[in-house]
């Protein structure tokens, strides 16, 4: 049987009184891209930031590759690769000073590093700007480097909270490149977006969760399979988006018309 | 506004019309709602006791200051030496000139950008943006300051009351005004790449000027004078070599703001009632020109100005492939040896600092500290040496330390997470910040040694030995306590900000006060030695209590893991917090 790149069993998540994660037991097989979505406030950034060592769990468990993850499980990280909420920038580094930064502190040697540096500035067109410090690049362009720095020391685990937020379609267009030569390369890829056409064109496996709990877990075919056989029968031969389906398991929030706001031009 | 649902300024409204109000009100309310909030966790109950013992400790200083100025004040207005009166505006005028430089990292300050989203005024900005500045030291400092003078003159010449309320209440203005506008610039300056360049550069050739200033004055030094006779000869000499600067340096400063103040008090005080109004209207002016210049900067920020770099105009991609991977090469400058996180670690922190005017300010203004009073113990010295100078001088220069040791992952911002992130243990990351910190400290040391041997010859042997023990002994005791100050009071530092930094007060005190015990403990040892005539005997007492500190520290460095993972939630929310 092969070994999962992430398994979590009963993964929670408690903040006082407030379970923001609750019992969450997923699994996630090597070379899959998987997508991780949820409402606002659902829990999917403190759940990528359990799976990748930034939160302590109140309970349960997480693997990664197969041994068990946390904080202290340095050599573990150097199988992961991360591009967090905050994108973990070094704003007074230039983009090839924090390129070399993050090689040497995930322990590649100097020459791979200087080589690899070169390669990711070429590819996301950063080399142009090798002067500016971070600080003055505009989002995008610290999005790519963010994705970059994940990357340097490639990772066989790639954990992605929405990466292409801020980030235009050409740009878009050459991370998904990058994203998809990872995998073919046998890497798995965590994405949580919001974006749910990104995820239905790249993604394989989806997972949602909602108030803290998952509620879908499949591909998407079960997904699909899944809410089309709460249809009626009439509408059972209808294709939906994953945007229904999303909308079909999470519901829409209930807002009836007469409670829209009405004020608003 | 209707379209908007009234929610815009009334277009002929003042900064002080009823939209304007409320929104001040608005104001009020956040910071007050962010008072009581803030004390809802345990560490902002602390912030809040350490801030009401700051504001004491601030106050203390004030009234011992403005006392000095109005005892000042009285002597000279009750002598009639009125020519000597601008003295007393200039030190008010530097202290509060430079005094938000030196505290800005330790006082919490609102940001107002935030506000600009709003539909707010300009003039209600403005206002805003001089008011909520008013609660700062410097500007309590200032002003208990003036209000010695105050009371001083009036008690001196009741007569001249009225004139010197109201010249004072100019020269407050303008220092308010000139203070915010000299920040709001810089802020500016450091925000841009170019502009912060030239202004990194231009503090580099400062502290460089520094250095080779000393050299210059000591070509100009000659033997203390022992006698009295010897010591009116020296002046008199002092006086006819200096006369010619003196007499245009006197000139020229009445025509400045803190000359103006006193020109016009003594033309009130010769009953020109005229001539003091002329001055007071000039002063006045300084301080409409000192608003004008923040009105600018801030009409800038108020239209929304990007304060990021201008996208750089976009070249060929076939032109400019080809000097790419040279570029990317060059790029790099410098490096540190060796590929071990360490290296990589120590060797960001260089190039962080280098581009860290706050960071760079605190530590060098300092040496220049050292120089100013090397320069004035020297000038006042009655033959005698001062014994203690270096180690005084080096304590000194550590105080411009106590930041980067307390606070010590303030300055990571978001890059804190990769941190957490990356295999390399927080131990690690501590112990290369600490090593870095370490050197950097002796440098400056060194430095402060230089100054004082050029300023007050060279000291003993026995001196140098017993300051570099106590240097030993200082720095690990520093570290190790500045590490835990570092996970338990962490603050974000805004690195290209000197103002509205948000600080921590109970950090700031509390490595204050860790550093005065450490001075004291050097200071009891150095009393004891010389008391039992064996200065020699400090050396190996440092060295032990150095060793102690030593293995204190290595304890400390061992249970880092340990306290980084306990705090990272809070680590992370606070460092990466945006406000």
């Amino acid at each position: 049987m092969e070994i999962a790149a992430i398994q979590t069993h009963g993964l929670t998540r408690r903040f006082g009184a407030l379970t923001a994660v609750e019992d969450v037991t997923m699994s996630v097989a090597q070379g899959q891209f998987f997508g991780f979505l949820g409402p606002n406030g659902a829990g999917k950034s403190t759940t990528i930031k359990m799976l990748t060592g930034l939160l302590e769990p109140t309970a349960g468990t997480i693997e990664i590759l197969g041994q068990p993850f946390g904080a202290g499980a340095l050599e573990l990280k150097r199988q992961i690769g991360v591009v967090p909420e905050g994108m973990a920038l070094l704003g007074r580094l230039t983009a090839p000073e924090y390129l070399h930064f993050v090689g040497r502190m995930y322990g590649l040697d100097r020459e791979t590093t200087n080589q690899r540096t070169e390669e990711l500035l070429e590819f996301m067109q950063l080399a142009n700007e090798s002067r500016k410090l971070v600080t003055d690049f505009s989002h995008g362009m610290q999005r790519k480097l963010a994705m970059a720095a994940a990357v340097i020391h490639g990772p066989k685990v790639l954990f992605l909270d929405e990466p292409f937020e801020g980030v235009d379609a050409i740009a878009a267009g050459m991370l998904k490149t990058m994203l998809q030569g990872m995998l073919n390369r046998g890497a798995t890829i965590f994405l949580t977006t919001h974006v749910l056409e990104i995820v239905e064109r790249l993604c394989s496996h989806v997972a949602i969760i909602s108030k803290g709990r998952l509620v879908a877990n499949g591909s998407l075919a079960d997904l699909h399979a899944g809410v089309v056989s709460t249809l009626p029968d009439a509408a059972r031969e209808q294709r939906l988006t994953l945007e229904e389906i999303f909308l079909s398991i999470v519901g829409a929030g209930g807002l009836e018309p007469a409670q829209e706001l009405s004020w608003l031009a | 506004m209707a379209g908007l649902n009234g929610v815009g300024p009334d277009p002929g409204a003042g900064a002080l019309s009823a939209s304007a109000r409320a929104q001040y009100a608005a104001m009020a309310a956040l910071r007050w709602h962010m008072f009581v909030n803030g004390l809802r966790s345990k560490r902002g109950a602390f912030e809040l006791g350490a801030r009401t013992v700051s504001f004491v400790l601030y106050a203390f200083m004030g009234l011992a200051l403005g006392t000095m100025m109005g005892a000042g004040a009285f002597a000279l207005a009750s002598d009639e030496k009125w020519q000597f009166l601008p003295a007393v505006f200039w030190v008010v005028c530097i202290l509060w000139q430079v005094g938000p430089v030196m505290l800005a990292s330790f006082q919490e300050q609102f940001d107002l950008g935030i506000l600009l989203r709003f539909p707010v005024r300009f003039r209600s900005y403005y206002l805003l943006y001089v008011v909520f500045g008013l609660a700062d030291v410097s500007t309590i400092i200032g002003a208990l300051c003036c209000l010695g003078i105050w009371v001083g003159v009036t008690m001196a010449r009741p007569e001249l009351f009225a004139w010197t309320a109201l010249a004072l209440a100019a020269f407050a203005a303008f220092n308010i005004l000139l203070v915010r506008a000299v920040f709001a610039w810089i802020d500016r300056w450091l925000s841009q790449r170019k502009t912060r360049e030239i202004v990194g550069a231009l503090f580099m050739i400062f502290l460089l000027s520094l250095q080779l200033l000393n050299p210059a004055l000591h070509q100009k030094r000659r033997p203390q004078p022992r006698t009295p006779q010897e010591r009116i000869e020296n002046l008199r000499r002092m006086e006819t070599e200096f006369a010619p600067w003196i007499k245009t340096a006197y000139a020229v400063q009445q025509g400045l703001p803190p000359g103006l103040a006193a020109r016009a008090l003594r033309q009130a005080g010769n009953r020109q009632p005229v001539g003091a109004l002329a001055s007071l209207g000039v002063l006045g002016l300084w301080a409409l020109a000192a608003g004008s210049v923040l009105a600018r900067r801030l009409k800038a920020e108020y239209r929304g100005e990007n304060l990021g770099s201008a996208p750089r105009r976009e070249t060929s991609r076939a032109k400019t492939s080809s000097v790419r991977a040279s570029l990317v090469r060059r790029e790099g400058g410098w490096r540190l040896g060796g590929s071990s996180p360490i290296a990589a670690l120590m060797e960001k922190e260089a190039r962080s600092l280098m581009r860290t005017l706050p960071l760079l300010w605190v530590i060098g203004a300092p040496l220049l500290m050292v120089l100013v009073m090397a320069s004035i113990y020297r000038s006042n010295a009655s033959g005698h040496p001062f014994l203690y100078a270096l180690p005084f001088y080096v304590a000194f220069a550590l105080m411009g330390f106590t930041q980067m040791f307390s606070n010590n992952l303030g300055a990571e911002g978001a890059g804190i997470q990769l941190l957490f992130l990356s295999p390399t243990p927080i131990r690690t990351v501590f112990l290369a910040k600490n090593l870095f910190h370490f050197l950097l400290f002796w440098l400056d040391a060194l430095l402060v040694g230089i100054l004082t041997t050029l300023r007050l010859g060279w000291p003993q042997g026995v001196t140098v030995a017993a300051t570099a023990a106590w240097v030993l002994f200082a720095l690990p005791c520093c570290l190790a306590v500045g590490n835990i100050f570092s996970l338990r009071m962490p603050f974000r530092i805004h690195p290209g900000r000197m103002t509205r930094q948000r600080g921590s007060q109970a950090n700031a005190l509390s490595s204050m006060l860790l550093l005065l015990v450490v001075m004291a403990v050097g200071a009891v040892v150095f009393g004891l030695c010389r008391l039992l005539a064996s200065p020699w005997m400090a050396v190996p007492v440092f060295l032990a209590l150095a060793g102690a500190a030593v293995f204190a520290w290595l304890r400390g460095l061992g249970n880092i893991d340990r306290l980084a993972n306990q705090r990272r939630d809070s680590l992370l929310a606070t460092l990466m917090k945006t406000e």
